[in-house]
């Protein structure tokens, strides 16, 4: 999750969010070249005591900045368009997990193996444990195993809701009678925390998402508690 | 602008039509003298040449006005005023801080947030040094 005072994205936890860190460094210094190289043409044209607006043709250089900003758009094109259908791949997934989201709570459905159906809601600031996170804490986080493919299903009961956990690059909306799909593979174990991304009423701000991921044995061993109990 | 005009501007350093369109007696003197060699001709004969063509020179032009004190002056009233309604603001209508923004709270935060090593790769928990239990240096 991000600390005070954190600029710029988290770190990423899966390969897909490294994608898109790399695809918004790349973009960001194409700007920064773009930005640089404009403002050094407005200074060139405003600081110079003696100008005369006559006296200035322009032919040659509009042909360069008609076709140098076409090849720069191109090059920020073609590795948007790599990013973009890698997202969009479906590998054969090892779990499927529906997130459904209410007014205002998430509720998540592991039906793979057995009915495990549970609520998660957001823990009140006044009863959250001394040093936790407020408005991120919740009852019951969705666990999943990592250096798994993992299917996410994201529907809503009532409104439109939006699945977001920033870092591992998932964000998808929940709508009402539609299943939308992300595919997830998580690196490393940890705890992710995310927040509703799409306005669905009072509550809006309190629904947060977190996922524990933990190794394979021990997702078994979690599996087995929750169908025994 | 279709019709030719005086005009002084930094950026249109030849105007269209001389200062002076109908000459004095005096002036059309000096315009035949300077017709011979330049250096017959004194400073002041020098600048009534310049005069009849243009009517400021470039230092008049170009001049620096006092206009900035006023527009910074006037911006840091209006920041004032601003500021003013913010403190009123801050004192009279918005609520009290959550109870999770005191320092012990931060402090033990902070704590589970370097326990869960968050953000491993170049964040928070790549700054703490875990074996010395103590912030990298």
């Amino acid at each position: 999750m991000a600390n005070p005072m954190h600029l710029g994205f988290q770190d990423a936890m899966s390969p897909l969010m490294e994608e898109l860190l790399y695809f918004h460094d790349h973009t960001l210094m194409i700007l920064f070249l773009i930005s640089s190289l404009v403002f050094y043409m407005i200074s060139a044209l405003l600081l110079p005591k003696l100008y005369h607006s006559s006296a200035s043709d322009v032919q040659e250089v509009e042909v360069i900045w008609t076709i140098l900003p076409a090849i720069v758009l191109i090059s920020v094109a073609l590795p948007s368009l790599r990013t973009l259908y890698l997202m969009d791949e479906t590998n054969n997934p090892c779990l499927t997990i529906k997130a459904t989201g209410h007014q205002w709570y998430w509720s998540y459905e592991y039906t793979d193996f057995s009915a495990l159906e549970f609520d998660s809601y957001m823990v009140p600031t006044q009863d959250l444990p001394l040093g936790h996170f407020r408005l991120l804490e919740v009852d019951h986080c969705m666990i999943t195993p990592t250096n798994s493919t993992i299917r996410v299903l994201i529907t809503a009961e009532d409104v439109l809701h939006s699945w977001a956990i920033p870092s591992i690059g998932t964000k998808m909306d929940a709508r009402p009678g539609r299943l939308n799909q992300v595919m997830l593979t998580l690196a490393n174990s940890g705890v992710f925390y995310g927040q509703c991304s799409e306005i669905c009423g009072a509550n809006h701000s309190f629904m947060p998402i977190v996922m524990e991921t933990i190794p394979l044995n021990h997702f078994q061993l979690w599996l087995k508690d929750c169908m025994s109990s | 602008m279709s019709v030719p005009q005086y005009m002084d501007k930094r950026n249109h350093p030849l105007p269209d039509v001389p200062y002076h369109r109908d000459l004095s007696a005096d002036e059309k003197a000096l315009t035949e003298k300077q017709k011979g060699s330049w250096k017959e001709l004194s400073n002041e004969e020098k600048v009534a040449l310049y005069h009849i063509k243009f009517c400021q020179t470039y230092a008049e032009m170009n001049r620096p006005s006092n206009e900035w004190k006023t527009v910074l002056g006037v911006t840091f009233m209006f920041l004032g005023f601003t500021g003013l309604i913010l403190a009123w603001q801050r004192y009279y209508v918005m609520p009290d801080k959550p109870h999770t923004l005191s320092d012990e709270w931060k402090a033990k935060q902070l704590k589970r947030m370097l326990d869960m090593r968050m953000n491993p790769v170049e964040g928070l928990a790549t700054q703490w040094d875990y074996d010395k239990n103590e912030w990298k240096k």
